[in-house]
């Protein structure tokens, strides 16, 4: 269109003056507020009607929970019945949109095989049977078997393994009863095989992790690996923006990815890359950038590239030229197959479009290579100064709820099954954010001792995790585990190995508070309440976590979530005191944002003041130039921690003050999880120490080099209508993607004899699997892409064809199911591997044999 | 969007409209001065532009909640129309909904009588499938009787049997069914359900009777779906990938066209007009 050209020529023109004044830039959405538009006369949204009876639906605010996003949202009931959910027009996060996934919530409550009453399994342990028991018979037995262990002092023999828990959800279980009231300190999260190495890759760099993309600001895109137009943590509020971007600024958005998935094809450029390899690229355009002069020289005040924290810029500039100097665009092209003057023209690009925003997710880095690629693409956006700032690369924001503490004084015991091995092979130096998917295998192994009680929660082990086949054995060992409880909606793979099942209450029907990162860079505060009574006999299990503690004896101040998150609203500053009180204004309006407050943006420039310098406790440290108050740390003593200094005191972090850099001292880039600087760290002492480089590297993925030329790759990928494991029961969602062939290049396919269709047996060192080819152009010769979303043995009629224990009839689209392919999992055949830095499980690493079934 | 929203004068609009009248014929680009008025009732039209759609399928499932619709059929989707030879391998998505055509062949074939009807003071006649003064294209179920002659004509393969319901014409048949531009949201002064989740913006309703909606001041360049057959589809698609719109509705792949035609399929194999 017209406006497009028209406006691509006011960017260069807009780009150019903004090079020089960027602090001055107008940004477009400072005062970001209410998006509740109208489309001509017409209302966007906000309200329902019925198509059946005209009629005014009830509106609730609520959000979303079909993925980690968490979207306002509005829910709209008829009759007590649930009839459909939208985005919440007044979110500034999502501005009013949602996606496939949110739109099938009714699906969610509804579906025909959702479990609805607590159960016992009757016979062996996965035998399929089960007995319908009452929940004061199932809440009576594991509050006894909890109390147990507890009045043992063993508590770390129950080990709670959840795969989501956010907002009160997270600190109602873990932070209060889990920790504080219960006193066990390890509980299985899932974010190792989710993105947990960007996240150490990040805390390496720039400290706490989440980045958010300011599309609203940004000039130009570069995109290793996400399919943010299908699927992202933060997915539809950066999206939409990104798309309007493109569309309304002329922003060109070039994506790297193995696969043309939407976001590729719907990008200005696909550069289809090898896989794993996206850290040389990204070296490659660092030394582009580093040689030909195109850096931010100002952004280097506050980034260390030498080990002596004090080095002036230029000692910087120079060290970091002389590390790049190896990785030459031609080197990187024998590695990525990405073309040496392409990478070199993107460079330039790059850093001369002012701002720019590097983004990147689980194609660069669900790898063995995983948390250094990201260390890298941190790297790119720092030395061209997209950090934190307008346009560029931002540390999040998200709300700050305060909750109820209870007081309770128990030292909590731990379980070392959460960081996999201490030696060998899958031994992960920096699992900053645990190897989750190694806790069944430690559980087998037993060394670090075994759980007694295993609950898991929103998660299932046996279908996440890669070697299906070996993890549902492991849990179905009675003598491996004596106890195995699960929360849940839907009878999956791991359900069917539990002793006792308790029927979850699903997001629509349960209160939470949420707080996921606003693209706005201004916070959002916005709750969940229920939309709908719990269906059948469910309950929100954070409720079933109230009653446990009641019936041992340990009360916490609130019997309910609801409670939990009227308490917060009542608690929270801010919130507090709006109109109606704050869990009234909240109930009313789903969500709130300070319309006063300003964009977050260069928070690491803020000096301290002298005051939090002189705090009782606060020291400084010589060797990284680091104030920092010991008392917040486990050192003992002044004297221990001036000792050990900064870097070696356990959990020294957590007293981090501000970075020393010239004369002054500043909040910088503060620590999470390690005792990083203050500075925007490419040089890391604890790398270094740990045997790896200190400065950003590439490490080839080494079965890639090793393997022989028939052999494949592959890899996994999300589509935009289906939620991880989570939605094959929605069957909106089902009828649009329930089968999953195999995406192989024509000419790949030629080669192995493969034609479009066949039947095809993918065999990897740990398993193998039939399924069918897709020969298609949207794929990098060389590998296999098979999406794992299906696959389903169990999950109800509609991902797996297979009725669950007590499931109904009384859903009218049972008759009209038209599917019974229901695809095949790939992660029977992938290995449970580590990134030896992060432990991020290597999704995309994995080499195969494939051949004509 | 906004700055043509604000660019644009009624003079200059008029001026557009008469280019693209001039060049409107053959390519599927629309003569939009084609029913305009300055003044006079409403007339709701959709313009989509393709470049803000990703694909992600939200409309196709915020209509199955909307109206609940049945396991396969659907009212609105979106089609995936993939060309182009590695590494140049290109994939365009194409919103796929009722045209609601000025001149609908689904309304001529419907054999059913006739009736007078008036609509917000506008009389028109209605036969069971039937065009509204204010644009939409609506089947009544009640009158329906299940005859198939609709879903048989549209061109655009966007009418199918409702499979839970029985036609009131005819109990024995199922009735035809399809988009309705969700009147029941308009009337209530609400967009579509499918242009209220749409997050790329890339669905776009208004009324085109008047100038200074947004869907008149995106008229220029816009195109239609199979303009040959003369049907004067009232959904306009704009964007970098209109001139494919074609190609992609003859040769795109789309869940739609596997799930209607085994459910069709089995109406005509066992229903009341079988054989």
């Amino acid at each position: 269109m017209a406006t497009r050209e028209m406006s691509r020529r006011d960017i260069l023109r807009i780009g150019a003056l903004s090079a020089l004044a960027l602090t001055t830039m107008k940004l477009n959405r400072a005062e970001a507020k209410t998006v509740q538009g109208r489309m001509d006369s017409l209302v966007m949204g906000g309200k329902d009607v019925s198509p059946v009876t005209k009629k005014e639906r009830k509106a609730i605010p609520t959000a979303c929970w079909s993925c980690v996003t968490r979207c306002a949202a509005m829910g709209y009931v008829e009759d007590g019945r649930l009839m459909k959910v939208e985005s919440n027009p007044n979110s500034i996060r999502t501005e009013g949109v949602m996606c496939s996934k949110g739109q099938s919530a009714p699906n969610e409550v509804y579906f025909p095989d959702r479990l609805l009453y607590p159960l016992k399994r009757v016979g062996p342990r996965g035998g399929g049977k089960w007995r319908r028991i009452s929940w004061d018979e199932a809440t009576d037995e594991l509050a006894k078997r909890l109390k147990k262990l507890r009045d043992e002092g063993r508590p770390e023999k129950f080990f709670f393994h959840y795969g989501r828990m956010k907002g009160s959800s997270s600190k109602l279980i873990k932070s209060v009863f889990l920790k504080k009231v219960y006193g066990v300190g390890s509980y299985g999260n899932h974010t190792s095989i989710c993105e947990g190495g960007k996240w150490t890759g990040q805390e390496l760099t720039w400290g706490k992790h989440y980045d958010n993309w300011d599309m609203d600001n940004t000039r130009f895109v570069l995109n290793f690996g996400s399919n943010i137009f299908e699927t992202h943590t933060n997915h539809i509020p950066v999206a939409h923006r990104l798309i309007r971007a493109m569309k309304e600024r002329g922003v060109e958005l070039v994506t790297f990815d193995v696969r043309l998935s939407n976001t590729a094809a719907k990008s200005t450029e696909w550069i289809p890359i090898r896989p794993g390899t996206d850290g040389a690229v990204a070296l490659a355009m660092c030394h582009v950038i580093m040689k030909e002069g195109l850096y931010d020289r100002e952004f280097f005040k506050f980034i260390k590239a030498t080990k002596n924290h004090k080095a002036s810029v230029d000692e910087k500039i120079s060290s970091l030229k002389k590390h790049l100097s190896r990785f030459t665009p031609e080197w990187a092209e024998k590695e990525s197959g990405v073309a040496a003057s392409k990478i070199a023209a993107l460079a330039r690009k790059f850093a001369k479009t002012k701002p720019a925003c590097v983004i990147s997710y689980r194609g660069a880095v669900a790898h063995y290579n995983g948390a250094e690629n990201e260390r890298t693409i941190q790297m790119l956006a720092a030395i061209t100064g997209n950090v934190d700032n307008p346009g560029g690369r931002c540390r999040g924001v998200g709300a700050k709820w305060k909750y109820p503490k209870p007081k309770y004084h128990v030292k909590a015991r731990k379980l070392k099954i959460v960081d996999g091995p201490k030696k060998g092979p899958l031994h992960a130096k920096l699992p900053t954010h645990h190897v989750s998917q190694l806790v069944l295998r430690m559980i087998k192994d037993g060394s670090q001792g075994r759980p007694e009680i295993y609950l898991w929660y929103c998660y299932n082990p046996a279908y996440v995790n890669g070697e299906n086949r070996e993890y549902a054995e492991i849990l179905k060992d009675e003598k491996l585990i004596p106890f195995t409880v699960t929360s849940n909606i839907v009878y999956d793979e791991s359900s069917r190995l539990a002793d006792m099942i308790l029927p979850d209450a699903t997001y629509l029907e349960r209160w939470d508070w949420e707080d996921m990162v606003s693209p706005a860079q201004i916070p959002e505060y916005y709750i969940r309440q229920a939309l709908v009574k719990p269906l059948g006999q469910s309950r929100d299990f954070a409720d079933v976590v109230c009653e446990i503690a009641n019936k041992m004896g340990l009360p916490m101040g609130f019997n309910s979530k609801e409670e939990f998150v009227r308490l917060s609203c009542e608690h929270t500053p801010k919130i507090k005191d709006l109109p109606g009180g704050g869990f009234e204004y909240m109930k009313t309006h789903g969500v709130w944002h300070d319309p006063k407050e300003k964009p977050h943006y260069y928070g690491y420039r803020k000096e301290v003041k002298e005051k939090d310098l002189k705090k009782k406790g606060v020291i400084f440290d010589e060797e990284t130039g680091v104030y920092w108050n010991w008392k917040k740390s486990k050192a003992k003593s002044e004297e221990e921690a001036k000792k050990k200094g900064y870097r070696h005191t356990k959990k020294a972090y957590k007293g981090y003050v501000g970075q020393k850099i010239g004369d002054k001292v500043y909040k910088g880039f503060k620590p999470d999880k390690i005792n990083k600087s203050g500075y925007f760290e490419l040089y890391s002492d604890i790398l270094e120490e740990k045997g790896f480089s200190p400065m950003p590297t590439y490490y080839p993925i080494p079965e890639h080099r090793r393997k022989a030329p028939d052999q494949l790759v592959l890899t996994t990928y999300k589509v935009a209508m289906h939620i991880h494991s989570r939605s094959t029961h929605r069957k909106w969602l089902a009828e649009l993607f329930h089968d999953n062939p195999a995406w192989i290049n024509p000419e790949t396919a030629s080669r192995l004899g493969i034609g479009d269709g066949d039947r095809i047996k993918v065999r990897s060192e740990v398993d193998e699997i039939v399924t069918k080819a897709r020969v298609t152009d949207n794929i990098v010769p060389g590998i296999i892409a098979i999406s794992y979303h299906v696959g389903r043995q169990e999950s109800g009629r509609y991902a797996s064809g297979r009725k669950s224990p007590f499931g109904r009839d009384d859903d009218i689209d049972l008759k009209f199911k038209w599917w019974n392919e229901y695809g095949v999992h790939p992660n029977w055949v992938i290995p449970n591997w580590v990134d030896p830095v992060s432990g991020q499980q290597r999704w995309m690493d994995t080499v195969v044999t494939v051949t004509k079934a | 969007m906004t700055e043509e929203k604000k660019g644009l004068t009624r003079k200059e609009f008029l001026k557009l409209a008469a280019v693209g009248a001039g060049v409107a014929a053959g390519s599927g680009l629309v003569a939009a001065t084609e029913g305009l008025s300055a003044k006079g009732p409403v007339k709701w039209v959709m313009v989509i532009d393709l470049d803000r759609c990703i694909g992600c399928k939200a409309c196709h499932v915020a209509c199955k909640a909307e109206f609940d619709v049945r396991l396969g059929v659907f009212r609105s989707s979106v089609i995936d129309y993939e060309y182009g030879r590695y590494p140049d391998a290109r994939r365009d998505f194409l919103p796929w909904l009722c045209n609601h055509c000025d001149n609908p062949p689904c309304v001529k074939v419907c054999p059913v009588e006739p009736v007078e009807a008036e609509f917000k003071g506008i009389k028109f006649t209605k036969k069971a499938t039937y065009k509204r003064p204010d644009g939409p294209v609506l089947v009544d179920q009640q009158r329906c009787i299940g005859c198939g002659l609709c879903i048989m004509n549209c061109p655009y393969k966007v009418r199918f049997f409702d499979p839970a319901k029985k036609a009131g014409g005819n109990p024995a048949a199922n009735p035809a069914s399809k988009c309705d531009l969700c009147v029941h949201r308009l009337d209530a002064g609400l967009v579509p359900s499918c242009v209220n989740t749409c997050q790329g913006r890339a669905r776009i309703v208004g009324n085109l009777n008047d100038l200074n909606s947004e869907v008149s001041k995106l008229m220029r360049g816009a195109r239609v779906l199979l303009p040959e057959k003369g049907t004067k589809p009232q959904v306009y698609y704009i964007g970098e990938g209109a001139a494919r719109i074609n190609d992609a509705l003859r040769k795109g792949i789309d869940i739609r066209i596997e799930a209607n035609s085994e459910y069709q399929l089995k109406v005509w194999k066992n229903g009341p007009y079988a054989g």
